[in-house]
């Protein structure tokens, strides 16, 4: 009887000379495109609710936010008044072609009065800003 | 004669290396979403002009809200609003004026200003006199 021919296995190797650079590449565009977080997240802000607020895409050009004791804060840096925020928008949307580049993201402690929050929201209206009002969904 | 050493830098480990700073990026990142509304209200001058009869106007008067006069809940808002049918209107139609008086919490403003937004009206603030 003829015994059966062992078959030679033969080993398929895996190119993986490429994968280093394939990683960095990655890390590459990661880094680029990433955007640094200019969001007040740290600011004590209690967000008003509304059945109506859904997330958002539009991007934003700037930032202000108004803490539960009422300072105002215009990209992280704390300003003094409603005409500051309206110059720093202002000055951001000078070259804005399209309605896309002109949402400002307002956020303010639902606790905040009409005499502190109205002036802010003209301000940023005045200077040609969307507002993109912060909320949270009413459960 | 001297036997020369190789000075080949070891790139063996690189790859390890990325993809681990790849899965840290990954793991540490979160994506920031915030939910929010969006409202476009009218800049320009100010207008002096006494306020329309036919124009719906809101008035918050501390927690309460008013609905051309007729005080009224959110939900009631909404369904007044909604048989505007405001998206269809054009132009003036479409706007609503929002009065809030002095001590109005930002949580009623923003209510009334995500039922406007949400409804397809256009807000114009009314500023005290």
């Amino acid at each position: 009887m003829k015994r059966a021919k062992k078959k030679k296995r033969r080993t398929i190797p895996i190119p993986v000379a490429s994968m280093g650079d394939i990683a960095f590449l990655l890390i590459i565009f990661f880094l680029v495109c990433s955007e640094a977080v200019k969001d007040n997240s740290s600011l004590a802000v209690a967000l008003p609710t509304s059945e109506h607020v859904k997330k958002t895409k539009a991007s934003v050009v700037a930032y202000v936010t108004v803490d539960e004791n009422g300072e105002i804060y215009f990209d992280n840096n704390r300003v003094d008044s409603a005409k500051d925020v309206e110059w720093g928008v202002r000055a951001l949307l000078t070259n804005t072609i399209s309605d896309d580049q002109r949402h400002v993201q307002f956020k303010c402690d639902k606790s905040q009065s009409k005499e502190v929050f109205q002036p802010i929201l003209q301000a940023i209206a005045e200077a040609g800003g969307i507002i993109e009002a912060v909320g949270e969904i009413e459960k | 004669m001297k036997k020369r050493r190789s000075s080949d830098i070891p790139v063996d480990s690189f790859s390890d290396i990325a993809f681990l700073l790849i899965i840290y990026f990954m793991v540490a990142t979160t994506l920031v979403k915030v939910k929010s509304i969006t409202a476009d209200l009218p800049a320009g001058e100010k207008s002096t002009q006494a306020k329309s009869e036919k124009t719906p106007i809101i008035n918050l008067r501390g927690g309460e809200m008013f609905f051309s006069d007729k005080r009224v809940k959110i939900a009631e808002l909404n369904e007044r609003l909604a048989a505007l049918d405001l998206p269809n209107q054009d132009g003036e139609k479409r706007v609503i004026m929002l009065e809030a008086a002095k001590g109005t919490p930002y949580q009623n403003y923003f209510q009334a200003l995500s039922a406007i937004s949400a409804n397809g009206g256009v807000v114009a603030i009314v500023e005290d006199e």
